[in-house]
């Protein structure tokens, strides 16, 4: 039995030390996909800390030959895509919210940090893309490229077929990709000299 | 090649030999919409984890304890909602005996020493013929009869005691 299983199983009869330690370990996990799936840093602790209580108060309905990491972000996959369908019937935009500061800055210390400035641009060029796909695309993308899962893995956790799970991905490849394009950045023209500044 | 293969390569974001990785870049470089799908799958690939802000699991913790004493003021008010609405049902169904009662105590004390002494003679009534009974009874069954008997209880337990199992098993999974 590996440490995770024990510290599982003692969760289940009751420790709240033992369910301390898979919060410690899981909560980078849980609190990442939280923060794709709505964007910004308040929700993503809320959502995270409810997917962890939500955990707590159902661990008993655990299956052990599932991994507890996939169970894990499939409470919060379902959790984030009930607050997004929330949110859009209280008509809140989520381009409201696209203003906030990412937390995904640049690494100074990084070897290269030209390129890893671009990197970072990139990243949060695809944060800001990401909102504006479907909820449960947007969680099958994140539990694909944040958490490595695999096509099975994804289908378990959203309780859809494989073959449902690369469709949709393929669709939000394919949207990212529009996206993308159309989100990219036009270089300044540049202004001759006896050119008016209005035209 | 044209250039349906290399979008659907893209788009499946599959492993690629080298050598379609070389036929990927030479049509990359000819065409117009395969480039933002590469680009973007790029970015994809470049993510990383953001993690949440020092003392999560601590928060958590807090959270956990409020949750359990809002739990528990919720499940109190809820006893004390259940057990005042049956003390209110329970007064409706009474009242007018209550009323009734009170309008003429010496009827009703004589009606239930009456009920009283009734129940005593009937108790004392059937310890009588139990007695009796267990007495001669062991004179009328045969061993075999016993035995039938102690089978068919021995069998209504089981059987009750599975169906027990049975719907209170937990169920599994999410």
């Amino acid at each position: 039995m590996n440490e995770e299983m024990a510290w599982v199983l003692q969760a289940q009869q009751g420790s709240d030390e033992a369910f301390t330690q898979l919060v410690e370990a899981y909560q980078t996990h849980v609190y990442n996909m939280c923060y794709r799936m709505l964007g910004d840093a308040e929700s993503a602790e809320d959502a995270a800390q409810e997917t962890f209580l939500r955990a707590f108060q159902h661990l008993n309905r655990y299956d052990q030959k599932r991994p507890f990491a996939t169970w894990l972000l499939s409470i919060a996959a379902h959790y984030c895509i009930d607050r997004l369908r929330r949110r859009k019937f209280s008509m809140i935009s989520m381009d409201a919210e696209e203003d906030e500061k990412s937390l995904d800055l640049p690494d100074a210390d990084a070897p290269n940090p030209e390129s890893e400035m671009m990197h970072s641009e990139q990243r949060e060029r695809m944060q800001g893309l990401l909102k504006r796909l479907d909820g449960t695309d947007r969680a099958a993308i994140v539990m694909r490229y944040w958490n490595d899962c695999s096509e099975s893995e994804i289908a378990e956790a959203l309780q859809l077929t494989v073959s449902a799970v690369k469709s949709r991905l393929h669709r939000a490849r394919r949207e990212l990709a529009g996206l993308w394009q159309e989100d990219r950045p036009r270089p300044k023209p540049e202004r001759r000299p006896h050119e008016s500044p209005a035209f | 090649m044209n250039h349906q293969p290399f979008e659907d390569w893209l788009l499946e974001d599959q492993r690629l030999t080298s050598d379609q990785e070389r036929d990927l870049q030479a049509h990359l470089r000819i065409c117009t919409s395969c480039p933002a799908i590469a680009e973007s799958n790029l970015a994809l690939h470049s993510t990383r984890m953001i993690r949440p802000a020092e003392g999560f699991a601590a928060r958590f913790q807090v959270r956990l304890i409020e949750n359990r004493k809002t739990a528990r003021t919720r499940q109190f008010i809820g006893t004390l909602i259940l057990i005042l609405a049956g003390l209110a049902f329970l007064y409706w169904l009474a009242n007018p005996v209550i009323q009734a009662a009170m309008r003429s105590p010496a009827e009703w004390i004589t009606t239930a020493v009456g009920y009283l002494l009734f129940i005593l003679t009937s108790i004392q009534m059937l310890s009588e013929v139990s007695r009796v009974f267990l007495h001669l009874l062991p004179d009328f069954i045969s061993p075999v009869g016993w035995f039938v008997i102690f089978l068919l209880v021995s069998g209504l337990g089981a059987l009750e005691a599975l169906s027990i199992r049975r719907f209170t098993r937990k169920p599994q999974g999410a």
